[in-house]
């Protein structure tokens, strides 16, 4: 069960890494002009169903025994605390291409240059402790030591409602992570603490959520409804959630009903359906090869030949991979990084929107045959005697990536090409692809929180946020693939300086053209994510239809946006 | 007493070389769980310099000289303290193992003296009827012994908890009914009736051991020319079986308990770890799983301090029982 | 496997394992049952390891066109897994895993358990009261948690290095056994007699001490064998199994990620569990065989207990017929 928990807990950790790291670049806000999103979630879904007091089961991944905090600064902090909690000023929803929900804000506004942004507060809000919410507590809330980002220069109240958080340099593109990901707290509380406090456990927490905690083991952890909640006590009033150590153990429980809402990989989904689950499935995060691509920067390997790359995508069989190591549950990836179906507008027509679903062999060894290499004597390409071999890394445990890697070996050497498949532990996973040692690794992008790849061409693909091989990345730092290519850090710095649509959809077309080519990440498929919800008792579920968020139950933020729209069948 | 003085001297020396042993292993290890603190926590924005001091000092310095370690390590262990849990953060590794250690000692415990109590029972019988058909089905328990932990308890789960949902899945209590453990005839009724499983398994896959040891003893003690004078004395059968046989045949058994404790513990490591019951087995998995060095080496530690005491106080009750072992050491 | 260890504080008299090997032709003519099975199991399993993998119709590694968790057929005489691997050719190809671990690990193990356990006993002394407490420190050590600390640090872990570790943490048991055993070996006469005869201590632990306790070391290897066989599944299960290789532990492993028995596939998930427990029972039965070799009363006293009832049963038969004979005699006088 090692193997599944490992995985599990990386998804729950690339969320949460996501939800700070990635930002926005250009939402319809441009010049200054006002957004004032009508959406509030109390006018989206919260007036579906009744009230009910049957206890919702909720597992969001914790294992036991459980962590026993609700501090928003712990990176072990239980998943109801944010968004259940402790708020943002805006909830963006990943899963669909609207406008930011309004939560703790009303309203925000950029200035000309992108250094300033005003932000006016939600009235009337009070803390579950029934201390107001106020422009002091939004301000501690970006300006504290533990979690406030050093790019704010200044942060000021003019008026009782109003914040201005200025800057020294442009920040369009971080607005997710100033609206959508940081968390406010109360500032009479966390001023005065007198221990560390991020070793502080936080088991009372004073947020402004629809739920306060009513009781924490190590086994499990319940919450129930404000009944103050400025957006209205949610109807649901009793939550539970339990710590599960693995997903077989889950999916039982699931399936009798023990489980109400859970967010987890079911290869085989149908037998839980058929007992009248809910389910869906948004497919959201690229699994791809990374290459270590860089031979300047001190990668070693025969993938550091352009030729190589592209023969291996061309050599992969998407198909099979798909519906044998992903049991069809994943969608398609464009070798663009635009998320397929969501960002569609950002691709450039002069390059192919999808990864070839089918193995091409024969042009697979086209390339390589024009690159000079000759087939040998045991059907492997060789150049110079020196035949083609990689060896291609998946974290032992993560059965997908792993089985993709059994598959991806076999078609590889079908084309000609040896790729072993090695397992490797966690760590050994996370220091080569942090220090460049390895040839090929089967891993995760994390997408985007909002529609648009920027944040992946940057973060992972920019020249800036590479080190030589050797040299652990920074935190923060993604290209593993030491990809450096001057096209594209260019593009990247016309993209972040711009608000208008043509010239970044020039800038992204530059790009696309360059990894398309290069394929410092060959893609594979687009992640399933899976959820399953209790229909029979509860509704109010984001659904295909109304995405109003994004259904897992690990998602931070999104969790407590569904929670306070479910209600009760009855 | 002489005898008692010189296993507590090799006690305290085995104790000396474990502990040390602990406080080595991690150190030849690559890895450092400062950094590994640190990566965790960069990953949700800036760590400041006081952050990085305060997680320093709490891990350990890692300039000091490794004898300066050492003496901390030992100055930290008599204070109870082995560090704090990188995956648990920021709980202190003996709260973790504090509140573990309870469900796998009763758990274990419980079965292994009932796995001990069926073996002997059916080893005495077995040992007795020797001769007959029983010696045809002995033979048959090698069989259970040899058969993995895990896959036995998976096999368990499969039959009596996923299609007949007869007993629990997971877990070592209710965790939909009880907010936390608490001291009530229902909690404890909750308790066993989640630990039904688990026991069995324990049983199914040690019992054999118990049994064969015991018959085989049996089987040679019955030989014994005083066990044969009592059967010519036409003494009862069942005074014989028991205080003739039995008692004499048992002994080895009882010795065996401390050393086959080693066993048992690896059995319940992977066995809890398939119920996700919250023992001190799958505390060790969760450490090894989040690279939680802290906590992997103290619940190796206390694993190892307890098969020590568990040796020691069979040891004294076979010095007690037996006086030629007194007389040997 | 505690009967492994119980015989360590009731030394077995040597002497008698030696009379009974020089007895072996009455052994030989009374070759029993148990000994049999497990010979023939064992047999049968090496005989899969060795020819297993070239009867088998597929590379366990390619999955090519195969259908994905497909029941036992003609085709696929196990089934297939979720990715379509045959699970015949993988239970073939394991099988070599599974059983050289074991049997690497066994010796090491037993080589170790001689190397402390036998010169400790021999020599005495202080080296007795060093290696005692090598041998202690090993005992309270616990294997498994071990060899997971070990295993967890060792990146691209081999079948090899896998069988190293189970081999070095588990020879401590045997060793205390083979302690007491050569220390009371080292007083009889004949060892003695070498010894005081300033023989080389190394040439008659060599030809005197460990051809006596020959029997014994068969049945510490065959539990080491067991042992190590059942840890790799162990370590395989968690995830810190040999890397990169098949066997009867990643099978299971595999099945089990793959939610085998969720998805009804009980091809994928009973063979590895069932194979391990074979082999096993296997070994143990012949280590049951082995045992009555070392402890000759184990073999006499079933036998002896069966003459005896067998004698009183006789006794009984005839007593009851003389008294029916008796009271039919009784009967016809008086009907007379």
């Amino acid at each position: 069960m090692i193997r599944t928990m490992g995985r599990k807990r990386v998804v729950a950790a690339a969320s949460m890494v996501a939800g700070l790291s990635l930002l926005v670049a250009g939402c319809s806000n441009g010049d200054g002009e006002e957004t004032d999103s009508t959406n509030s979630p109390d006018s989206s879904a919260a007036a579906e169903g009744a009230k009910t007091d049957r206890e919702l089961v909720v597992w969001a991944g914790a294992t036991k025994p459980i962590n026993q905090t609700f501090n928003p600064f712990s990176p072990q902090v239980q998943h109801v605390a944010l968004g259940g909690i402790y708020q943002t000023l805006y909830y963006y929803n990943k899963a669909g291409s609207g406008d930011p929900m309004s939560l703790l804000g009303e309203s925000f506004e950029w200035n000309d240059d992108g250094t300033e942004l005003t932000i006016t507060i939600r009235e009337g809000v009070t803390w579950n402790d029934g201390e107001p919410f106020t422009t002091d507590d939004v301000i501690y809330s970006f300006t504290n030591d533990i979690a406030g980002p050093a790019y704010i220069s200044g942060a000021e109240a003019p008026d009782d409602t109003t914040v201005v958080l200025s800057f020294d340099e442009p920040q369009y593109t971080n607005e997710f992570s100033l609206l959508g990901s940081t968390y406010m707290v109360p500032a009479h509380i966390w001023e005065d603490l007198e221990e560390d406090p991020i070793e502080w456990g936080n088991l009372e927490p004073v947020g402004t959520g629809p739920y306060t905690v009513n009781s924490i083991s190590d086994e499990a952890l319940t919450v129930v409804a404000n009944p103050d909640y400025w957006g209205g006590e949610a109807n649901v009033t009793n939550v539970r959630y339990v710590g599960v150590d693995d997903n077989a153990a889950a999916q039982d429980l699931l399936m009798s009903g023990k489980i109400d809402w859970v967010g987890m990989f079911i290869p085989q989904p149908d037998p839980v359906t058929d007992l009248g689950i809910g389910y869906i499935n948004t497919p959201q995060d690229p699994t791809v090869m990374y290459t270590c691509s860089n031979a300047d920067l001190g990668c070693e390997g025969d993938q550091t030949d352009v030729a190589v790359r592209q023969a291996l995508n061309l050599a992969i069989d998407r198909t099979e991979i798909k519906d044998k190591a992903f049991v069809g549950l994943t969608g398609d990836v464009s070798p663009t990084f635009a998320l397929l179906g969501r960002d569609d507008k950002w691709i450039s027509p002069d390059v192919p929107a999808e990864s070839p679903q089918t193995a091409n062999i024969e042009e697979a060894q086209a390339i390589l045959e024009e690159a000079g290499y000759t087939m040998g004597d045991d059907g492997i390409y060789e150049k110079d005697g020196d035949p083609i071999e990689m060896t291609l890394s998946s974290v032992d445990g993560w059965t997908d990536y792993n089985n993709a890697a059994k598959l991806i070996e076999e078609q590889a050497a079908a084309a000609g090409m040896t790729v072993t498949a090695a397992t490797v532990s966690w760590n050994e996973f996370a220091e080569g692809r942090s220090a460049g040692d390895y040839e090929l690794i089967m891993g995760g992008v994390i997408g985007t929180s909002v529609p648009d790849p920027f944040q992946i061409y940057k973060d992972w693909m920019g020249g800036d946020s590479t080190t030589p091989v050797g040299t652990p990345l920074e935190p923060g730092f993604w290209n593993f693939s030491r990809y450096d290519n001057d096209i594209v850090d260019e593009q990247i710095e016309v993209a972040a300086g711009t608000l208008d649509e043509a010239t970044k959809m020039d800038a992204y077309a530059a790009i696309q053209e360059e990894i398309t080519r290069d394929l410092p990440y060959i893609p594979i498929v687009i992640n399933a994510t899976q959820t399953f919800y209790n229909q029979t008792d509860y509704t109010g579920w984001p659904t295909e239809d109304d995405l109003y968020a994004f259904p897992p139950a690990w998602g931070a933020g999104a969790s407590g946006v569904v929670l306070h729209s479910l209600g009760g069948t009855e | 007493m002489r005898y008692i003085a010189r296993r507590l001297v090799i006690y305290a020396i085995t104790l000396w070389a474990a502990i040390s042993l602990n406080f080595l292993l991690p150190r030849l290890l690559p890895g450092n769980p400062a950094d590994i603190m640190i990566a965790k926590l960069s990953r949700r924005g800036d760590v400041s310099d006081a952050q990085l001091e305060s997680i320093r000092r709490l891990f350990g310095n890692p300039d000091a000289s490794l004898w300066q370690q050492y003496l901390d390590y030992w100055g930290q262990l008599f204070q109870g303290d082995l560090g704090t849990s990188v995956q648990f953060y920021p709980s202190s590794v003996s709260s973790l193992i504090g509140s573990a250690l309870p469900w796998s000692i009763g758990l274990v415990g419980v079965a292994t003296v009932l796995s001990f109590i069926i073996g002997i029972s059916l080893g005495m019988f077995a040992g007795w009827k020797r001769g007959t058909w029983v010696d045809h089905i002995v033979p048959s328990t090698t069989l259970l012994q040899s058969l993995p932990y895990f896959w036995v308890a998976m096999v368990l789960i499969y039959f009596f908890a996923r299609e007949n949902e007869w007993f629990p899945r997971t877990d070592g209590y209710d965790i939909w009914t009880f907010n936390n453990t608490e001291w009530s005839w229902a909690f404890a009724g909750s308790v066993i009736y989640h630990g039904i499983l688990p026991a069995i398994t324990i049983i199914i896959s040690s019992v054999g051991g118990w049994l064969l040891g015991m018959r085989n003893m049996m089987v040679s003690t019955m030989g014994e020319d005083y066990v044969v004078t009592a059967e010519a004395k036409g003494l009862k059968k069942g005074r014989i079986m028991r205080t003739y046989g039995a008692r004499n045949a048992m002994l080895p058994s009882i010795a065996g308990i401390g050393v086959s404790l080693g066993f048992v513990v690896s059995g319940f490591v992977v066995m809890e770890q398939v119920f996700s019951y919250p023992g001190i087995g799958k505390l060790m998995i969760e450490g090894v799983e989040g690279n939680d060095y802290a906590l992997m080496q103290g619940v190796f530690l206390v694993i190892t301090l307890t098969v020590l005491a568990a040796m020691f106080i069979t040891d004294l009750v076979y010095g007690l029982i037996d006086p030629r072992a007194r007389q040997n050491a | 496997m505690p009967d492994l260890l119980t015989h360590a504080p009731d030394p077995v008299d040597p002497g008698e394992a030696a009379d009974a090997r020089e007895d072996e032709r009455h052994i030989k003519r009374h070759v029993n049952g148990k000994f049999l099975i497990g010979a023939a199991v064992l047999t049968f399993m090496i005989l899969f390891a060795i020819f297993g993998p070239m009867i088998a119709q597929f590379d366990p590694r390619i999955s090519g066109d195969n259908p994905v968790l497909a029941p036992p057929d003609s085709t696929y005489w196990m089934g297939t897994t979720s990715l379509g691997h045959d699970v015949f050719s993988q239970m073939a190809t394991g099988a070599r895993t599974s059983l050289l671990i074991g049997v690497i690990a066994g010796l090491i193990a037993v080589t170790l358990s001689i190397l402390f356990g036998v010169v400790a006993g021999y020599v005495g002394g202080v080296t007795d009261e060093v290696l005692t407490l090598i041998i202690g420190v090993m005992l309270v050590i616990p294997g498994l948690p071990l060899t997971i600390v070990i295993s967890s640090a060792v990146p691209g872990r081999s079948g090899l290095l896998v069988a190293v570790i189970l081999g070095i943490t588990g020879w401590a048991g045997a060793a205390v056994v083979l302690r007491s055993q050569a220390q009371s070996l080292r007083n009889r006469d004949y060892v003695a007699a070498s010894r005081i005869a300033g023989e080389n201590p190394f040439r008659v632990i060599g030809v005197e001490v460990l051809p006596n306790l020959l029997p014994l070391l068969t049945g510490q290897f065959l539990f080491g064998v067991i042992f190590a066989i059942l840890g790799e599944a162990g370590l395989s299960y968690l995830g810190l199994g040999p890397t990169g290789s098949i066997s009867w532990g990643t099978i299971l492993n595999d099945a089990n990620s793959g939610y085998a028995l969720q998805s009804g596939a009980w091809w994928w998930f009973l063979p590895p569990g069932i194979a391990v427990a074979l082999v096993g029972m296997s070994l143990a039965l012949i280590n049951f065989a082995v045992d009555e070799v070392i402890n000759p009363k184990l073999r006499s006293a079933p036998l002896e207990a069966r003459r005896l009832r067998k004698a009183k049963a006789e006794k009984k038969a005839i007593a009851k017929a003389d008294k029916q004979a008796a009271k039919d005699e009784k009967k016809a006088e008086a009907q007379a």
